[in-house]
């Protein structure tokens, strides 16, 4: 009656009730290592994996690791073990069970911790803390992975008018993580109300039309909230392929039907005690005023017909807060019932996590559990409701194309370079001395990453979902390959460059010449007198199990050209200490520079 | 495949006509030889600079006389003094000029103040203003496009898309730019293509050609792999040497090909990286950014912008030691998209000196065109500007929305300046009773010159045949292919 689908733990056949929520038991004595999180304020420390125990087909190590590069922030020996005691569903499941923490509560602690101590101030590398403390010990791995993507959909940046708003970028990474794992329509209207989104594509303090000097209002989130949070240009199939008319694509919709949404968007500003005009136009200020929703300034809201989307909110004769919100709901609900919505998000959210070139068939299963709230490879794990964020991403991680049994050749993605410096640190359990994970800016092209969370250099991302490297295969076989747009001749070099002095001496803001955050390379020294036995370990943390021979060949024997020196001497043994490091570094480093790590799949 | 020698060039160029390709792009290539790709005996640059998020291109160039400037304010909700986004007409004294050339549409007009720089420039004959030009399909007006009784370019008013429009005349995902175009024609001239195509900028499908590939630069130069040259991790002798062959072998080697396409195309960049960089470092070492003409000044030292036109003009100063005597570049800046803040955005911060985008536009012009004076090349380098789009004419309240058509500037010794090359509209919102067939509707200009005709007036000058026009500009049977700003 129930049959598992390979060991990710999928049900072809309907589960009963009792197994759906993976409900424990079995894997040896069930030692749910159910240790509340430690994360607290501003200090990190790593925290027992979530414990995947089940009765399913358990994953081996390199199966366990490559569906782990796709749903966190990368495999771990811990996170790997825990994950082989289930299976992917139960892990989904467990996952969507942990409680998440705040940036914004750990900002704050910053902020008092530094006022308390003198006049500096917080600024982005805080917020950048708060990051990577989280992506890096959270045991809710799949909600930062997922908010994560989420940044890079719904995106506001640091890179421009956000610039000081440390607590107000913060709030609203905090909304991405509290939706991540909610309904899509939830995220919608809390980022449309978030002052971080309202100054960011400037919606705040939007104007409603004045006829006598033929000002209009600002078009800005408007446009952008169809285009790239919701429905994008053109009308779609549920697979995501493009609806013909005449051979050619349908508009999803016309400037009229911007400047009729537009109307919806005037009158926001910053929220608090009273709708004064001194208050919209931020002369008064709530203390707290960048981390509460936007509310209405009645007096400021266009009172006119607004018509989008097929829709008509007819003309009023005066606007009031409860006018607003109805416009708001009509507005989102209307945008959010659209059916481009489906695959146009959950496509590119399995390009985030899984693949760049998903197939028409990939895309429609994921689209219809974005539809429908449910998917028959996790049943009991969504709502029901069009929406549901649990079932699209179950319906993304466990479809059978998400790790095929055999690869074509336009498989893949490559992975996005702050996802390979987190990759590097969860592998090897990485330590910050100061608790504070103090890894900051990683912009620098030549000399750092190229990226950093929350500084993509418009609402345009990092990279654009249809991005084609010119004159490449990817282009030659009509792929995209959007993680290229960061890869040019400075940055390959820099990245290589800058992993280099990562792998050796750790990463962050250095005190007393040591860097913040330090590897743990105690497993892989252990075995590096035994460069094979050193290069399947890392094969599995870095690499998925899938590195080539060729590749190995070529690490195996720059590895062993490094002699061990023998001798029972102090100076001898000290030696063979350094060696056995320097073993580590290569191994780790030219596997991180090689094209077999790069693009995961 | 990245150090093509001009022999090795052609042999694939002809290979190419081999496969019969679908693409008459690629089967146009193959005629290139007797076209196009005449040994160049001097050298000639184009230089692209783009100001991403869509220059509010009529706080640029304004009406000046008083009906057109009234008209002109009015649309924008008024002047300063009436808190409108217009200039005043007061600020734009000493920067107005009379085209050579008689404008139906006023006879004078402003340069902006923060770009005064450029007035020079335009007065002293080296400068010319391309009014309201955008990418079209056809001539287009206010009529055929409400009537939907024109093609359109696709996606129009987006960001992203219109950026690849511009450089591409595809929508994003475009994959060759009208650039890229010019280098595939021309790139036989240089001793190796890969200095043909340079983005001092990001990744730009403006440069991004069917053969050649862009090459992209740091505003330091070329960042070389460091463990390649020198052993890491305190390593020395055999084992360094071992090390530094593993990662040879591994980021540019077959070893590194992979099975898969993104494997392969990550490892060709990342062999293009490194073999390029050597000749790059040792070539720009001969001209520091200390060099006189080419050193910044002060105001612009740690400007993007003009850090970006620096190493275009050290790379050009180098042109012998790349082999190059066509080359192609891109640089850009940002911030453009003036929703709001639009005229601090735009103009300088009069309290901390703090310069805005229009200015810094001007200056690193203004620095760059002396720069390739101090080279004795100020006519064999031509810079122009583009943009996503331009703005609506109407005030949002303190900003502008995307809109079209849009003015663009030519730079260089052989731009005939002084004068507009084109049709500057009517500054005003078409009405019922007075008609504005540029306007597509709150003032965002439909374009009255094409990015076709740019394309190939400045093509002709670079050396592209009249038989390959179609090629860097698809749409060019429809509109004037010779602007007239070029001798």
């Amino acid at each position: 009656m129930v049959r598992f689908y390979k060991w990710w733990g999928v049900v072809t056949v309907l589960l009963l009730s009792a197994c759906g929520g993976g409900g424990g038991g079995g894997g040896g004595g069930s030692s749910s290592t159910t240790t509340t999180t430690t994360v607290s304020g501003c200090t990190f420390t790593a925290t027992a994996e979530v414990d995947a125990s089940d009765n399913n087909t358990h994953p081996t190590d390199a199966e366990a690791a490559r569906f782990l590069q796709q749903a966190s922030f990368g495999p771990s020996r811990a996170s790997i073990d825990a994950l082989k005691k289930g299976s992917a569903l139960t892990w989904i499941t467990r996952q969507f069970e942990q409680p998440r923490a705040s940036h914004l509560s750990c900002v704050d602690q910053e902020a008092a911790r530094l006022a308390s101590i003198g006049t500096a101030t917080i600024d982005q590398s805080h917020f950048l803390q708060s990051w990577w403390g989280q992506a890096l010990t959270g045991r809710d791995q799949l909600r930062q992975r997922v908010a994560f993507a989420l940044s890079q959909i719904l995106v506001v940046s640091f890179n421009g008018d956000l610039g000081s708003d440390i607590r107000g970028v913060s709030y609203y990474y905090d909304l991405l993580e509290k939706n991540a794992f909610g309904n899509y329509r939830d995220l919608l209207e809390d980022v449309t109300l978030s002052p971080a989104m309202g100054v960011y594509l400037s919606h705040l303090r939007n104007r409603k039309e004045d006829t006598a000097s033929g000002r209009t209002p600002d078009e800005n989130y408007a446009r952008e909230i169809m285009q790239l949070f919701s429905i994008g240009l053109y009308q779609l199939n549920n697979d995501g392929s493009l609806k013909l008319s005449g051979g050619k694509p349908i508009d999803t919709y016309s400037n009229s039907d911007i400047s009729g949404l537009a109307k919806v968007f005037t009158g926001y500003s910053y929220g608090g005690a009273d709708t004064a005009d001194a208050r919209f136009w931020g002369n008064v200020k709530d203390a707290n005023y960048n981390v509460m929703p936007m509310q209405g300034y009645p007096q400021f809201h266009s009172i006119s017909a607004k018509q989008f989307l097929g829709v008509t909110i007819p003309a009023q004769s005066a606007a009031t807060a409860a006018s607003m919100a109805s416009d708001l709901k009509t507005a989102l609900d209307t945008i959010f019932n659209h059916a481009n919505v489906g695959p146009f998000i959950g496509k590119q959210l399995i390009q985030r996590l899984v693949k760049s070139n998903p197939s028409a068939a990939y895309v429609d299963r994921v689209a219809t559990a974005f539809n429908t709230g449910v998917t028959a490879l996790a049943p009991g794990l969504g709502t029901g409701k069009r929406g549901d964020m649990r079932a699209t991403i179950a319906a993304i991680l466990l479809d059978p194309e998400a790790r095929p049994a055999t690869l074509t050749a336009g498989e893949g993605k490559i992975v996005e370079p702050v996802i390979r410096l987190a990759n590097w640190a969860r592998a090897f359990n990485v330590v910050s001395n100061s608790g504070a994970y103090k890894v900051g800016n990683t912009d620098s092209a030549s000399g750092s990453l190229n990226q950093t969370p929350m500084r993509a250099s418009s609402v345009f991302n990092f990279y654009r979902p249809g991005y084609v490297p010119s004159n490449s295969r990817v282009a030659s076989n009509s792929l995209v390959a959007p993680e290229m747009q960061l890869a040019s001749e400075t940055s390959v070099a820099g990245y290589i460059n800058v992993m280099q002095g990562i792998v050796q001496n750790g990463v962050g803001t250095s005190t007393a010449g040591v860097r913040d955050v330090q590897p743990n390379y105690s497993s892989e020294i252990a075995l590096a007198s035994d460069s094979a036995a050193l290069l399947n370990r890392i094969d599995v943390l870095l690499t998925r199990g899938a590195m080539k021979a060729l590749t190995r060949t070529s690490i195996k024997t720059a590895v062993d050209a490094v002699s061990i020196p023998t001798g029972s001497t102090s100076s001898a043994s000290s030696a063979a200490a350094v060696a056995l490091k320097q073993r580590v570094w290569l191994a780790v480093f030219l596997t991180m520079a090689s094209p077999d790590y790069l693009v995961q799949k | 495949m990245s150090h093509l020698s001009r022999r090795e060039y052609l042999k694939r160029l002809a290979a190419l006509a081999g496969l019969g390709s679908a693409a008459p792009f690629a089967l146009n290539l193959a005629g290139l030889g007797a076209a196009s790709a005449q040994s160049a005996p001097d050298y000639r640059a184009i230089v692209c600079l783009f100001m991403f998020g869509g220059n509010d291109h009529n706080n640029m160039i304004i009406p000046y006389d008083q009906a057109a400037y009234d008209a002109y304010a009015a649309a924008r909700s008024g002047n300063r003094t009436a808190g409108g986004i217009a200039y005043d007409r007061s600020q734009l004294t000493a920067t107005k000029f009379s085209p050579a050339t008689a404008q139906s549409s006023s006879a004078e007009f402003a340069f902006c103040p923060p770009m005064a720089p450029l007035q020079a420039l335009f007065t002293a004959g080296k400068l010319a203003i391309l009014p309201n030009i955008g990418p079209l399909i056809a001539p287009t007006n206010r009529t055929s496009y409400l009537a939907n009784s024109v093609a359109l370019p696709p996606k129009l008013f987006s960001h992203n898309d219109q950026q690849a429009v511009w450089q591409s005349y595809a929508a994003e995902g475009g994959k060759a730019g009208w650039g890229g175009r010019m280098g595939d024609l021309l790139a036989s001239s240089n001793s190796s293509t890969v200095f043909t195509a340079i983005s001092a900028s990001s990744n730009a499908v403006f440069l991004a050609g069917q053969n050649i590939f862009q090459y992209q630069i740091g505003t330091n130069g070329a960042t070389p792999v460091t463990a390649v040259n020198s052993s890491p991790f305190g390593l020395s002798g055999a084992a360094g040497t071992a090390a530094r062959t593993a990662l040879s072998q591994l980021v540019t080697d077959s070893v590194a090909a992979g099975t898969l396409y993104m494997e392969s195309d990550h490892a060709d960049l990342v062999k293009r990286s490194i073999d390029a960089s050597g000749t790059v470092s040792s070539a720009l070492a001969t001209v520091p950014t200390s060099t006189a003409g080419i050193s910044l000044p002060t105001a612009l030292a740690n400007n993007s912008l003009a850090l970006q036109l620096q190493v275009v003009a050290r790379l050009i100063a180098s042109r012998s030691s790349l082999g190059a005597k066509r080359q192609v570049f891109f640089v850009s800046i940002g911030g453009f998209d003036t929703h709001d803040n639009e005229i601090t955005t735009l103009e300088d911060n009069a309290n901390t000196g703090a310069l805005g985008l229009h200015s810094q536009v001007a200056r690193s012009m203004d620095y760059f065109y002396s720069a390739m004076g101090s080279l004795g090349l100020q006519n064999n380098v031509t810079l122009f500007t583009a943009s996503d789009f331009g703005r609506t004419l109407t005030s949002n309240g303190d900003g502008s929305d995307h809109g079209w058509g849009a003015h663009h500037f030519v730079l260089g010794g052989a731009v005939k300046g002084g004068d507009m090359y084109g049709t500057m509209p009517a500054v005003r919102l078409h009405t019922t009773a007075n008609p504005n067939l540029a306007d597509a509707g709150s003032g965002r200009f439909i374009p009255t010159t094409s990015v076709d005709s740019l394309a190939v007036t400045l093509g002709r000058w670079f050396g592209v045949s009249s038989a390959d026009f179609s090629l860097i500009a698809p749409n060019i049977a429809n509109f004037n292919n010779d602007l007239g700003f070029l001798a």
